[in-house]
């Protein structure tokens, strides 16, 4: 578990020099994507469930950007586009497409609906902390 | 104050954000700020993902309204961040409009990272999205290659102005084209499942997909819609690469190599 948070650090900092990330940000962008990792993985290996994890690792990616975002007055995508990389549900796009390969239709279509519950979950993760940080604001 | 230079610095720096791949949301916040400075009685921002509309008014001056259509859109957040600084304390009055438009100037070609350090990111990301998926050190080696194959399909397919599409689901072709045939002829033992998931992340469109949802959760549903599509679009692409890819792959198996 060390290792892969170690990997996701790297993997987020050098993804962050393909977005041009702002130079002063890239490690903290790195630790914001590694504690996301961190998260999915405890999540994933206590509940099992992938997409439970691929939720509340983004909450938790999405509250550290928006908290940054405040902190350093920086807008918040330049944070969370590359701290939520690692939970981007590549590998099932990429498990999907190989069991149609294989011939197997049923596995398929199960990581074809865990692609998209992924996404789903994403997308709900960062809708709630948004509108959170916007009630905050409005005070 | 000069309202038209102020008109065309809200509209420049809308446009750096947004091809930068800003929100709408906050393209629009920032031009509104803008223009605000000019104490007119109405001024408006409207940007959709593909072009701005900006106007000033007021009962004293004739209005003055841009227009700008935008093209060609690449991720950099170094811009976006600088943009905002310069709106931040061009509102704030701590520089002028002379010396906000002169920034912005800088700021449209500004690069902080060279092609080689971009192409090595690329690589990065292949060889530890490999050690985030639990790989170990054979698997590194073959990733670092596969990660170089789509730095390189990547630098040429841009060179050759190909679209998204063809992009995309080319370079997803020779990535799991290249994991496979490094499995059987460099390799052999390596997992060539996470080599291939941890090379495609550069293409996942995870941001075009983020950015997708901030739009739609602010209102904006015609960009929210549009950039959904885009990912859904990159999405099939890289599948129907990948897929291509593993087919040859089985297709040539022992006849090739």
């Amino acid at each position: 578990m060390v290792m892969q948070t170690i990997g996701a650090f790297f993997a987020v900092i050098s993804f962050a020099l393909v977005l041009e990330l702002p130079k002063k940000y890239v490690v903290l962008a790195g630790g914001i994507g590694a504690a996301g990792w961190l998260s999915y993985l405890m999540v994933d290996t206590a509940a099992g469930s992938v997409t439970a994890a691929a939720f509340l690792s983004t909450l938790l990616v999405a509250l550290a950007s928006h908290v940054s975002a405040r902190i350093f007055k920086a807008p918040v995508t330049v944070f969370l586009v590359a701290g939520i990389l690692p939970s981007v549900p590549g590998a099932s796009i990429y498990r999907s497409v190989s069991y149609v390969i294989s011939n197997d239709p049923e596995l398929s279509s199960h990581y074809l609906v865990q692609t998209l519950q992924i996404s789903g979950a994403i997308a709900m993760a960062i809708f709630i902390m948004d509108s959170l940080f916007r009630l905050i604001q409005k005070k | 104050m000069n309202d038209k230079l102020l008109v065309e610095t809200a509209v420049l720096a809308g446009e750096i954000m947004l091809i930068s791949g800003a929100e709408i949301f906050r393209v629009e916040n920032t031009i509104d700020h803008i223009l605000r400075k000019a104490g007119r009685e109405t001024s408006e921002a409207i940007v959709f993902s593909t072009g701005i509309f900006a106007s000033l008014n007021d009962l004293s001056i004739e209005a003055i309204t841009v227009a700008r259509r935008v093209t060609g859109r690449s991720t950099n957040l170094n811009r976006v961040y600088l943009v905002n600084d310069v709106s931040r304390k061009l509102c704030e009055d701590r520089i002028t409009v002379e010396e906000a438009y002169g920034k912005l100037k800088e700021i449209r070609t500004t690069m902080q990272y060279s092609r080689w350090l971009k192409d090595a990111g690329i690589v990065g990301v292949s060889v530890f999205f490999t050690l985030l998926l639990g790989g170990g050190g054979r698997d590194f080696l073959a990733a670092a290659i596969t990660g170089a194959v789509l730095a390189v399909a990547m630098e040429v397919s841009s060179r050759l102005r190909l679209n998204d599409f063809c992009m995309n689901g080319i370079s997803a072709f020779l990535i799991a084209f290249t994991a496979l045939s490094v499995e059987k002829l460099l390799l052999p033992g390596i997992r060539s499942d996470i080599i291939i998931i941890g090379a495609i992340m550069p293409l996942v469109p995870g941001v075009i997909f983020t950015t997708a949802i901030r739009d739609t959760l602010n209102g904006d549903y015609a960009s929210g819609t549009a950039r959904m599509m885009e990912a859904v679009v990159i999405a099939l692409s890289v599948a129907a690469g990948v897929g291509a890819g593993i087919r040859l792959f089985q297709f040539m198996g022992g006849q090739l190599w």
